[in-house]
C-alpha cells in the first residue's frame, strides 16, 4: 500500500528542471520543447521579424467564429495583413482566463458548431495556404490533456501544420508529461509568465517555455484595454533578461500605441486579439475593418 | 493613563523604572529586617506553616487540571496604567474573584508604585480559601520566608531582576518553605536562566519590562520554547475573554490578570467571563481525538487516587515478581478496591493487571481475587495466551529505543511489529502497547521507541505508546504518533532533587528514600494527562487513530494530487493565480495545525453557527428505507444475473441516525466552510472576498461570515440560478454582499464558478476566493474537506457515544463534494464502515441529462483539477441537469474521483422525481423538511442498501478481481450486520426548495409513487 501511495506521475511541481537551451543534447529530454521543429518555425519567425527591425505581430482569430469559412478568411486576412505568426483559439465551453469579448466569441462558435476536427481542419487550410506563417492553436488543458496525456490531439494539431501550443491553464507544474508528447510530435509548448509570478518563478517558467514566452501584461482576463498598466515596460524588461527564448506580449494590446510602447519596452512580439474580434464587428465578419487594424499594428512593431 | 503616555514618550528613561523599584524594595527591607538572619525567619515560617489553617495551600496540581485557570490580581495602580482603583479593597474583590472562580489571587505586596502591602496579603489570605500569590520584587533571600509567614502560597521571582544563580537559590529556599516560585520572564535569555530553576511555574510576561510595552501575542511565540513539564502562565495584556481561548489551545496554564478585573464594576462577572473562556470547550471531535491515558505501576493508595483525580482512563496494577513496583496479591487487591470505591460515578478507570510470562494459574488467581477489567501481557506471550485468558487482553509488543535502532532499520522492524501486531489482534487482543524492549522489567526503562516506527504501526492498527514517556514529551508524541492511548510509569513519578545523578541511581535513591517503591507524583500525574489530551484537541488534522489504506486516499501529495495512482486533482489555472495559490497553500500549511485558530474557529462554530449539530435517529424513516431495500432485492432477484441479492442478507433493523446539518445557522452545511475560509482571508490579510453559488447556500454562508467578520463580499451567481432561487439573492443582498449575475454559458453554477475565477483573476492582490466545494485548484480541495470534515468527526464521537461504536455505512448527497467528504472522511481509514455517495440522476442517467460527473462521466479538468466530469469527446464542458441547484454542476471533486477509483466508494444515484418523492417521505415520516440535495441520499439508500446483500462469496470474489480495490465499499464488506447502524448527512433544510414541491416533478412522484428501483441503478450501478 506504501508503495501505491507514493507512485506518482512525472510532474515536477513548483521548480522547473533546468534549461536545455544552450547546453548539451542529454539534458535536452529534461524539460522544455526549445528544439522541436515547431519551436524552431517559432524562433525563425521572431528572426525574421528581427531581421527586419521590427517585433513580430501575432494576430488572433477564434477558429469557427463567426462559422468555419469565416474564421478561415479571417486568418489570412490577417496574415496577408502583416502577421508573422498566428495564434488560433480552439473554443472552450468555459474559458476562465478570457474576458466578454473571448467568452462571446468562442461560445458564438460553439453554438454555430465548432468542433476539434473543425478546429485541425481549419489549421490544415491556414497552414497550406500561408506555409510561412507558424501558427500556434491557444486552448485549454481539458480539451488537449482532460482525458490522458494529450498525445492523440496533439498529433493531430502537429500533423495539421501547428507550430506550437499556448495552453492557458497549464503552467510548467503540470506540464512535464506533456511536454514529452510534444517533443515527441514536434510541437512548441509556450507558456506563460504574469504580473504575479515571482522573479525565481519568471526564470524558471522561460526556460521551460517552448518557442517563445508568452507575457501576460497585466493582472486580469483577456479584453481590450484603453491602456496598459505602466509596470509592464519593467515586466517586459525583466522578461527579457531572464528568458531564453522570445518575450511576445499579450492581454490588452489594442492599439498601435500599446504597440509601441511594448516595442519600446524590449517586446519581441505583441499578441492582438480581442481588439481584432471587436473590429471584426457583431456579425464577426468585417474583414477590412481587421485587415486595417492589423496593418496599422503591423507598422507600430518598426523599432 | 498618564503614566502611560509618559512612559511612551519617555522610552529610554523607563528602561530602569524596574532596578529603581527593586533598589526602593532593597532599602525597604534593609529598615524593615536589619541585622534579622534568614535562619531566624525561615523557622518563624516553618512554625507558622505547621499551624493549622496556615500550611501552604496546594497550587500546582490544580493548575495541572485541563483548561487554563485565572490567577486573579488585586492592584491599585501600576506604573503603565496609573491608578486604577486606589480605594479598592482588597478583602471583598479577593472575595469576588473567588466566587467568579479564581484559582489563587495575586496581591501586590509593593507599596511605592503599586499601592500594594504585605498587610494587604495577609487581609486578602484570610478572607478567600484559594492560594494566594505574592507579588512583590523579591531581592533579599529574607523576603520569602517574611512572605510565607505573613501567609504567601506563591511567589513570584523576576528573572530580570534577579540574576541566574540567585534565581535558582531563591526558587529552592521558596520550595523549602512551601512557597511555590513563580519565576516570570519576558524573553528567551530570562526563560533560559528560569527554566534552570526547579520552578514547577514559569511566568510569560507580555509586558516588556524596560520599555512597559504590551504585546499580548508575546506569550503565544514563547510557550513553544518553554519545556511541557512546566506549568506556565501568561501574563499582562488580556482584556477580553476570548484572548483566552488562543492562550488555553497554544497550552497555556494559567493567565494572572489584574487590570481588566480591576476594572471591571462586576468582579465576579469578569472573573468568571474569563474562567469560562479558559476551560475545556465540550467538544465531542475534538474529545474523540484525545489518546487514553493509562497510569502503570500505582504502588500506593495516593498513587490510586492522584490518577483518579487526573482522570486517568486506565490504572496498571504490576504482578510481576521482583520487579521496582510489583505488588502482592493482597496489595493489588487493596488498590483494585480503592480505585473501584473512589471512582466518580460512571468513570472508573479501567484496572489493568500486569504480567508478564506468568503462568495460567497466577492470572486466574489476579482474576479470581480482585477481577480485572483487562489482562496486560507484558513478556513474551505466545498468540495463543490471549485466547486462553478470560479477559479482555492488551498485549505488549516489544522494540527497541531509538538509539540502538538504526534509521535503517526502521521499515523493517514497523513491518515485523506491525505482522505481529496483526497476529495478536487477530487472536482476539483488544489493544497493543508498544513498548521499549532491552529493560530488566516491564516499562521504566525510560527511553522511548523511535517515532517514526511508532507512528508506522499506529497508522495501522490501535496502539497504546509506552516508553518514556512524561508530560515534557508526550504532547510532541501525540502530534507524531497516532497512537490511541499512551501509558506511562517512571515519567509521572516522585524524583529526587538532584539532576547531576544518572537516572538510574536517581531513581534507586527515590526508591529508598520514600520506601520500597517508586511513588507516583499527583502534580506529574495530572499534567501528564493533561498534555497528553490537550495535544489533538485543537489540531483537527492531526491523525488520531489508525487510518489503515493508502495515505493517497486521505490526503494530497505536494502537487495537490490524489488517488491510488495520484492522477487525480492539481492545480490547473492561469499563470496569474499561481502566486495566490501558493500564497494561500503556505497558509494554509501554517494554519492547519494552528490551536489558536481551530479554537477560535470553534468559538464561531459553537456560539454562533450552532455546533456541534446533533445527530438524530429517524426510525420511521429508517424502517420505510429498509422495506423499500426489501422490496429492490426481490426485483434484482427476480431479474437474476451475476451477483443475486438475497433478501436475508439485508439487516433485520437498521438505526439510521440523520446528521442534521440542517440545524446550522443559515441551514445547511456551508456555513462550516464559509467561517472558515472567511477567517483564513483575515490571516491573509486580504480585504475583499469572493464567491461563487449554485442554490445560493454557499453565498449566503459566505455573505453571513463576510458580514460578521465584516469584510466586503461579492457573490457571483448564474442568471438561471438567480431566477431558480430568488430568496436567497434576497438574503445575500440583505447580509450586504453584493451579488453579480453571470450572463456567460449555461448561466449556472460552472459559470459561476469561472467568473469567479476571473474575478480572482483580476484582483488576486486584494482579495481571497472563498470557494464553496472540494474542487478547485490545490490546495482549495483540501481546505475545504478540511474545514467540513467536522461533520464526520461529530457524528463518529456522537454514534460512539449513543451505540458504543462507529456506523455501518455512511452515506451522502455529492455535487461537488463538500458535504459528502464531510460526513465520509472520517470512515474511510475505518475498513468497516462502508462509505456512500448518491449523485443526482436529473431526468434520469440514460437520458444524458442528469448531474452524475462519477457514474456519467469520464476524467478530465474543471475548474482547476482533475476530476471525473460531464463533457463531450472534445472535452467540451456539459451542462449538468438537476432539480437541486446544489448538485447542478458537472464536475466532483478530486478526493471523491480517488475513492471511487480505489473501489472505496459505493456510487448510486436519484433522479428528480426520486428526490422530491424522498423529500416528501421525509417530511411526513420525521417531520423534517429536508433540502432537495440532501433527499437524493435518502432516496438511494434503498438501493445502496440492497447492493449490501449479496453472498459474501460473489463479493469476495469481486474484490479478488479489482486489485485496487480496498475493503469498505458496500460490495466488498460483505452484508451488513443483523441490527446495522447507519448514518446519512442530511445536508440542508429544504425550506428554499418548496417551489420544487410544486413542481411538475413533484406532481408526477406523486402520480407514480415510483420506487428508487429505476433500471438505470442497475445498468449504471458499476
Amino acid at each position: 500500500m506504501t508503495a501505491r501511495a507514493t507512485r506518482s506521475i512525472a510532474v515536477t511541481h513548483g521548480a522547473a528542471v533546468p534549461t536545455p537551451t544552450g547546453t548539451a543534447a542529454p539534458t535536452r529530454s529534461l524539460a522544455g520543447t526549445s528544439e522541436t521543429a515547431g519551436a524552431r518555425r517559432i524562433a525563425a519567425a521572431f528572426a525574421g521579424a528581427a531581421a527586419d527591425g521590427r517585433a513580430a505581430l501575432i494576430p488572433y482569430v477564434v477558429a469557427g467564429y463567426p462559422d468555419h469559412e469565416a474564421s478561415l478568411a479571417a486568418a489570412l486576412a490577417a496574415a496577408d495583413a502583416g502577421a508573422d505568426l498566428l495564434e488560433i483559439g480552439l473554443p472552450y465551453s468555459d474559458p476562465m482566463a478570457d474576458g466578454a469579448t473571448l467568452q462571446k466569441a468562442t461560445s458564438a462558435a460553439i453554438k454555430a458548431g465548432a468542433t476539434l476536427d473543425g478546429s485541425v481542419a481549419l489549421i490544415r487550410e491556414v497552414a497550406a495556404a500561408r506555409p510561412n506563417i507558424p501558427l500556434v492553436p491557444m486552448c485549454y488543458a481539458n480539451q488537449i490533456i482532460g482525458g490522458g496525456d494529450g498525445r492523440a490531439v496533439a498529433t493531430r494539431l502537429a500533423e495539421a501544420g501547428a507550430s506550437g501550443v499556448i495552453v492557458a491553464d497549464l503552467t510548467p507544474d503540470e506540464g512535464a508529461a506533456f511536454e514529452v508528447v510534444a517533443r515527441e510530435v514536434g510541437l512548441a509548448v509556450v507558456y506563460l509568465i504574469a504580473p504575479t509570478s515571482t522573479p525565481a518563478r519568471r526564470v524558471d517558467v522561460a526556460r521551460r517555455s517552448g518557442g517563445f514566452l508568452y507575457c501576460v501584461s497585466l493582472v486580469g482576463v483577456t479584453g481590450a484595454r484603453t491602456s496598459l498598466p505602466p509596470s509592464v515596460a519593467g515586466l517586459v524588461a525583466a522578461a527579457r533578461a531572464d528568458s531564453p527564448v522570445p518575450v511576445a506580449v499579450g492581454f490588452g494590446v489594442s492599439k498601435p500605441a500599446h504597440v509601441r510602447m511594448l516595442v519600446e519596452a524590449g517586446a519581441d512580439g505583441v499578441i492582438v486579439a480581442s481588439a481584432l474580434i471587436d473590429a471584426l464587428g457583431p456579425d464577426g465578419r468585417n474583414l477590412a475593418a481587421l485587415s486595417s487594424l492589423v496593418g496599422e499594428l503591423r507598422a507600430a512593431t518598426k523599432r | 493613563m498618564t503614566a502611560t503616555a509618559d512612559t511612551n514618550a519617555t522610552q529610554p528613561a523607563r528602561a530602569g523604572v524596574v532596578a529603581e523599584i527593586a533598589e526602593r524594595r532593597r532599602a525597604d527591607i534593609e529598615r524593615e529586617l536589619g541585622k534579622r538572619n534568614y535562619e531566624a525567619l525561615a523557622d518563624a515560617a516553618a512554625d507558622r506553616s505547621a499551624t493549622p489553617g496556615n500550611g501552604p495551600r496546594p497550587i500546582v496540581e490544580r493548575l495541572a487540571a485541563p483548561g487554563l485557570h485565572l490567577i486573579a490580581e488585586v492592584k491599585r495602580r501600576s506604573p503603565s496604567a496609573g491608578a486604577i482603583a486606589a480605594d479598592a479593597d482588597p478583602v471583598a474583590l479577593a472575595r469576588a474573584y473567588e466566587a467568579g472562580g479564581a484559582s489563587a489571587i495575586s496581591v501586590l505586596c509593593e507599596p511605592h508604585w503599586f499601592g500594594g502591602s504585605v498587610e494587604d496579603l495577609r487581609a486578602v489570605r484570610a478572607a478567600v480559601s484559594i492560594p494566594i500569590l505574592a507579588k512583590e520584587f523579591v531581592v533579599d533571600e529574607r523576603q520569602l520566608p517574611v512572605l510565607r509567614s505573613a501567609g504567601a502560597d506563591l511567589v513570584l521571582l523576576l528573572a530580570s531582576v534577579l540574576p541566574a544563580k540567585k534565581l535558582a537559590r531563591f526558587a529552592e529556599l521558596a520550595r523549602d518553605l512551601g512557597l511555590e516560585p513563580l519565576v516570570e520572564v519576558h524573553d528567551e535569555r530570562e526563560l533560559e536562566a528560569a527554566l534552570a530553576t526547579n520552578a514547577r511555574l514559569i511566568g510569560l510576561n507580555n509586558r516588556n519590562l524596560k520599555t512597559l510595552k504590551v504585546d499580548p501575542d508575546h506569550c503565544l511565540k514563547l510557550r513553544p520554547v518553554v519545556p511541557s513539564d512546566r506549568l506556565v502562565v501568561g501574563e499582562s495584556g488580556v482584556s477580553e475573554p476570548r484572548t483566552l481561548v488562543g492562550w488555553r489551545a497554544v497550552g497555556l496554564d494559567a493567565a494572572l490578570i489584574g487590570e481588566a478585573l480591576m476594572r471591571s464594576a462586576d468582579p465576579a462577572a469578569a472573573a468568571r467571563a474569563f474562567v469560562s473562556a479558559g476551560s475545556v470547550p465540550h467538544d465531542v471531535a475534538a474529545e474523540a481525538r484525545q489518546p487514553l491515558v493509562k497510569i502503570c505501576g500505582v504502588t500506593d493508595s495516593e498513587g490510586v487516587l492522584a490518577a483518579l483525580r487526573a482522570g486517568a482512563d486506565a490504572i496498571g496494577l504490576n504482578l510481576v515478581p521482583g520487579t521496582p513496583r510489583a505488588l502482592t496479591l493482597d496489595e493489588a487487591s487493596y488498590l483494585a478496591t480503592k480505585i473501584r470505591t473512589s471512582s466518580p460515578v460512571g468513570k472508573r478507570p479501567r484496572i489493568v493487571a500486569v504480567f508478564a510470562d506468568a503462568p495460567a494459574s497466577a492470572v486466574e488467581a489476579a482474576i479470581a481475587a480482585f477481577d480485572p477489567d483487562v489482562v496486560q501481557l507484558s513478556g513474551d506471550e505466545p498468540v495463543s495466551a490471549i485466547a486462553a485468558t478470560r479477559r479482555p487482553v492488551w498485549k505488549v509488543l516489544h522494540l527497541p529505543a531509538a538509539e540502538e535502532a538504526s534509521k535503517t532499520d526502521e521499515p523493517a522492524l514497523a513491518a515485523r511489529a506491525i505482522e505481529e501486531g496483526k497476529a495478536y489482534l487477530a487472536s482476539g487482543a483488544a489493544h497493543l502497547i508498544l513498548d521499549t524492549a532491552g529493560g530488566p522489567f516491564p516499562g521504566g526503562t525510560g527511553r522511548q521507541i523511535a517515532r517514526r516506527v511508532a507512528a508506522a504501526v499506529a497508522r495501522e492498527m490501535p496502539i497504546i505508546l509506552a516508553g518514556g514517556l512524561g508530560a515534557s514529551n508526550v504532547g510532541e508524541v501525540m502530534l507524531a504518533v497516532p497512537a490511541v492511548g499512551v501509558d506511562v510509569a517512571s515519567g509521572v513519578e516522585i524524583r529526587p532533587a538532584a539532576a547531576t545523578v544518572s537516572d538510574a541511581a536517581a531513581t534507586a535513591r527515590a526508591v529508598s528514600a520514600v520506601g520500597s517503591r517508586p511513588r507516583k507524583d499527583p502534580f506529574r500525574v495530572a499534567l501528564f494527562a493533561k498534555r497528553a489530551r490537550a495535544a489533538r484537541f485543537d489540531r483537527p488534522h492531526i491523525k488520531s487513530r489508525p487510518t489503515a489504506v493508502s495515505e493517497s486516499l486521505l490526503d494530497p501529495d505536494e502537487a495537490g494530487r490524489w488517488g491510488l495512482d495520484r492522477d487525480f486533482g492539481g492545480r490547473y489555472v492561469p499563470e496569474t493565480l499561481i502566486a495566490a495559490l501558493d500564497q494561500l497553500e503556505a497558509a494554509w500549511t501554517e494554519t492547519r495545525h494552528d490551536p489558536p485558530f481551530w479554537a477560535e474557529l470553534r468559538e464561531l462554530q459553537f456560539h454562533y453557527g450552532g455546533r456541534p449539530t446533533p445527530i438524530y435517529r429517524a426510525d420511521r424513516l429508517g424502517a420505510e428505507m429498509l422495506e423499500a431495500a426489501r422490496k429492490l432485492v426481490g426485483e434484482r432477484a427476480a431479474a437474476g444475473g451475476t451477483t443475486v441479492p438475497s433478501a436475508d442478507l439485508l439487516p433485520d433493523r437498521i438505526h439510521l441516525y440523520l446528521k442534521r446539518e440542517d440545524l446550522n445557522h443559515t441551514g445547511a452545511h456551508k456555513l462550516n466552510n464559509a467561517l472558515g475560509q472567511v477567517l483564513l482571508t483575515r490571516r491573509l490579510g486580504k480585504s475583499r472576498v469572493i464567491a461563487e453559488t449554485g442554490a445560493g447556500m454557499h453565498g449566503v454562508a459566505t455573505a453571513t461570515a463576510c458580514a460578521l467578520l465584516d469584510i466586503p463580499c461579492v457573490v457571483h451567481m448564474g442568471i438561471e440560478d438567480i431566477k431558480r432561487q430568488a430568496p436567497n439573492v434576497l438574503r445575500m443582498e440583505a447580509l450586504g454582499a453584493e451579488v453579480r449575475p453571470v450572463y456567460g454559458g449555461s448561466g449556472t453554477l460552472k459559470d459561476a464558478v469561472s467568473e469567479a475565477l476571473r474575478d480572482w483573476v483580476t484582483n488576486v492582490e486584494t482579495s481571497h476566493y472563498c470557494l464553496g466545494s472540494t474542487m478547485g485548484p490545490h490546495p482549495y480541495p483540501m481546505i475545504v474537506r478540511d474545514f467540513q470534515r467536522v461533520i464526520g468527526d461529530e457524528a463518529a464521537a456522537q454514534l460512539l457515544e449513543t451505540e458504543g461504536r462507529l456506523p455501518d455505512m455512511a452515506i451522502a448527497c455529492v455535487g461537488g463534494g463538500s458535504n459528502a467528504l464531510g460526513l465520509l472522511h472520517r470512515f474511510i481509514g475505518e475498513p468497516n464502515v462502508r462509505l456512500a455517495v448518491a449523485e443526482a440522476a436529473g431526468e434520469g442517467l440514460a437520458t444524458g441529462h442528469h448531474a452524475a460527473a462519477l457514474l456519467g462521466g469520464t476524467p478530465g479538468i474543471l475548474h482547476g483539477s482533475r476530476s471525473y466530469m460531464l463533457q463531450d469527446a472534445d472535452g467540451q464542458v456539459l451542462e449538468a441537469v438537476s432539480i437541486s441547484a446544489g448538485l447542478d454542476y458537472p464536475g466532483i471533486g478530486p478526493q471523491l474521483a480517488a475513492l471511487m477509483q480505489a473501489g472505496r466508494l459505493t456510487v448510486s444515484s436519484a433522479t428528480d422525481v426520486e428526490a422530491v418523492a424522498a423529500m416528501r417521505q421525509v417530511a411526513r415520516t420525521e417531520g423534517i423538511l429536508a433540502a432537495v440535495e440532501s433527499a437524493h441520499a435518502v432516496a438511494a439508500l434503498p438501493d445502496v442498501l440492497a447492493r449490501t446483500a449479496v453472498p459474501v462469496d460473489a463479493a469476495r470474489k469481486r474484490v479478488a478481481a479489482a486489485p485496487s480495490a480496498v475493503p469498505g465499499s458496500a460490495e466488498t464488506a460483505g452484508p451488513l450486520p443483523r441490527e446495522a447502524v447507519i448514518v446519512l448527512g442530511l445536508s440542508g433544510r429544504g425550506d428554499k426548495d418548496l417551489a420544487a414541491l410544486g413542481s411538475a416533478q413533484s406532481r408526477a412522484a406523486l402520480a407514480t409513487a415510483p420506487s428508487p428501483a429505476s433500471a438505470e441503478h442497475k445498468e449504471f450501478a458499476r
